[in-house]
């Protein structure tokens, strides 16, 4: 085998100061469908650099289909990977395409996942299984080396994998879209429409120096005590116990009191928080409280931006007055549907994440001001 | 049986209800559903902590979906204290992206096959079948159509494609003799069908009085069940290894063959520690 050849930088790149390894720098984006490849177009422009080639397809026997068509041999291999309709399709072209990367060579494989799937499954539920660790489990084999993505909804999933993971914060973003785009930004109030994030609303509270509200009540879905089904036989007493009618305490089930606000929004704006935006029910009916309660404007910012099924229609029906997405899922077609929704870019972080990682050089920078809790 | 379950995931439910009904089982208790955000989510109904656990899953249909199912059902199984999970798939995804084999996997694989069915068949259905010619459509297949061919004690032959220019069609070229025979071509899959039908021309302009194709997994993507109507079979036969009921409303010429009874069978073996080499040259009854 030849030694490999210099690199010599194009004035393209000479420009932006990109210090190069010997082998250089690819970036992919490894989904089929062209809504989805919008991110990773977004980032290789900021970076000054072409998107790779490669050809990303769904065969007639409906079998994913990934070839690339340039050298990887020695190089520092990005994939940018949204997260489309088709979740386990996009998943699996992910996998091909790292796994191709890995066994031609390529120096290092950095996947960049804004959206993390199934990090709702995170948990052990019932008979369930922790679908992030398996998904983190097919990516380091598949031959990932680095994974960038961003707002884990547990932060905990980065210890499902045996590689250096970067959760970026959007937050900074969404701070920015408040100061700048809501004129009497000082007299908001954030709102946790639930307890479980309470502590992202504090966090914003904090930072723009507000008071915060917590909604308690609502009917939730995923962590209750569901009945499930189980034939389990209760515990056998035995004859030489010594408390003959000693049992397991049985766990008081949950109820939830009614609907109550924990904090004031009587004649202020409220800004409801959260990591995800997906099924829209929960947000809905926080809006209506709120509204009962003397909110007079209603905004719901989110990282990430699902919105499945009938969401934009709900959303333009309810007494939300704007959502406040990124562009880490594509909505192009939500926001058609729904014009209250609107897109913040976060395009720059994550290619700064990636020029720094290239370099070698710190990502403290982008960590700043973020505090253990955060 | 004791300690032993078996689930199917949504691929082929007909096929696992027949291993099961064939095994004196119930299939076990399973959810499989989408949330809004089509992610898969799987929940296995029943203790199965200790069992020996069978999940029968088929490559077809929505394949990316399908897998990912699998995956998540072996995990669920493996956190629940299975005792030990085989994966039963009947059609193996991806095959042709890069040759499955052995080699690929840390686990015991049992690649079965579908040839003592195949043989019973062509015995019951073809009458002529004394004097027909096993057909490979392709030279990759000469060594699979000479088992056949041997085991029937019959003649066989193979088409050849000379490839002249990159956009050019395929010129086929017969190698063997099928003058007043009947031609039986036999593939492993049936995808787009382009090979088999162009194949089955050939043959009859070369003088086969009858066509017959039998292909392990039919697959019938895109144009396939329209180029088999226009084309000239006698009948095209696949094996259940993915579900065709659907396919057959569309095209009269397809038969099925059961195969159940050997995935139960080789089930059954392997719970019970015994050889499933048997099955290689036998069909359970």
């Amino acid at each position: 085998p030849s030694p490999p050849l210099p690199s010599t930088p194009s004035p393209l790149q000479e420009g932006l100061n990109m210090n190069h390894t010997k082998g250089g720098l690819v970036i992919f984006t490894a989904n089929s469908h062209p809504a989805s490849r919008e991110l990773g177009k977004r980032i290789s422009e900021r970076l000054g650099v072409e998107l790779g080639k490669v050809q990303v397809y769904q065969e007639a026997n409906r079998e994913t289909r990934v070839q690339i068509q340039e050298s990887v041999r020695g190089k520092d291999v990005f994939v940018i990977q949204t997260m489309s309709k088709d979740v386990n399709t996009t998943i699996m072209e992910m996998l091909i395409l790292v796994y191709a990367c890995r066994t031609s060579c390529a120096r290092s494989i950095t996947g960049v996942l804004p959206y993390f799937p199934y990090s709702k499954q995170c948990k052990m539920r019932k008979r369930g299984s922790i679908v992030s660790k398996l998904i983190a489990s097919m990516m380091c084999k598949a031959g990932l080396t680095h994974l960038i993505t961003m707002d884990l909804h547990q932060k905990e999933i980065q210890g499902f994998f045996n590689i250096p993971v970067d959760n970026l914060r959007a937050s900074p973003f969404l701070l920015q879209y408040i100061q700048e785009e809501i004129p009497d930004y000082r007299n908001a109030v954030i709102v946790a429409k639930s307890p479980a994030s309470a502590k992202r609303a504090q966090s914003f509270a904090e930072r723009l120096r507000l008071g915060i509200a917590v909604i308690h009540g609502e009917a939730q879905d995923a962590e209750s005590d569901q009945v499930d089904g189980r034939h389990s036989p209760p515990t056998v007493k035995t004859t030489g116990a010594i408390h003959p009618s000693m049992e397991i305490p049985l766990l008081i089930p949950k109820e939830k009191p009614p609907i109550t606000v924990v904090g004031d929004v009587g004649g202020r704006i409220a800004i409801i928080v959260d990591d995800i935006i997906d099924d829209v029910d929960s947000f809905v009916a926080a809006a209506e409280t709120l509204k009962e309660r003397g909110a007079y404007k209603i905004f719901v910012m989110a990282t990430h931006g699902l919105l499945s099924c009938d969401a934009p229609r709900f959303i333009e029906e309810s007494a939300i007055d704007e959502v406040v997405v990124t562009n880490t899922i594509p909505h192009e077609l939500q926001k058609l549907q729904c014009p209250k929704i609107k897109t913040v870019d976060i395009s720059m972080i994550l290619s700064e994440a990636i020029r720094r990682i290239h370099n070698g050089e710190s990502m403290s920078y982008l960590f700043r001001n973020i505090g253990v809790d955060d | 049986m004791p300690n032993i379950k078996i689930f199917s995931g949504s691929s082929h439910p007909d096929l696992s209800q027949k291993i099961a009904d064939r095994l004196g089982l119930e299939l076990g208790k399973v959810v499989t559903k989408k949330f809004s955000n089509q992610e898969t989510c799987v929940e296995i109904g029943e203790s199965v902590r200790g069992e020996d656990v069978y999940i029968v899953q088929s490559g077809c249909g929505e394949i990316n979906d399908n897998l990912m199912e699998l995956l998540i059902m072996i995990n669920a199984c493996k956190i629940a204290s299975a005792s030990r999970v085989t994966a039963v798939i009947p059609c193996f995804p991806y095959a042709r992206q890069d040759k499955k084999d052995k080699g690929f996997f840390d686990i015991p694989v049992d690649n079965l096959y579908a040839e003592p069915a195949v043989l019973k068949w062509i015995k019951e259905n073809i009458p002529e079948w004394k004097n027909c010619t096993i057909v490979s459509p392709d030279a990759g297949g000469a060594k699979r159509v000479t088992s056949i061919a041997d085991r029937l004690n019959v003649d066989f032959a193979l088409i050849h494609k000379e490839r002249k220019k990159a956009n050019e069609v395929d010129r086929m070229v017969l190698v063997g003799d099928v003058t007043d025979r009947v031609a039986i071509l036999v593939d492993d899959m049936a995808d787009t069908c382009g090979t088999v039908c162009h194949a089955a021309d050939k043959l009859i302009s070369a003088g086969a009085t009858k066509v017959y194709a039998i292909l392990t997994h039919g697959i019938f993507s895109g144009p396939a069940i329209s180029r088999i109507n226009n084309a000239c079979f006698e009948a095209v036969v696949v094996t259940n290894t993915i579900p065709q009921e659907e396919k057959m409303k569309h095209c009269p010429k397809i038969q099925v063959i059961d195969i159940s009874m050997i995935l139960a069978e080789a089930i059954r073996r392997t719970h019970n520690g015994e050889s499933v080499s048997y099955l290689f040259s036998h069909v359970p009854l």
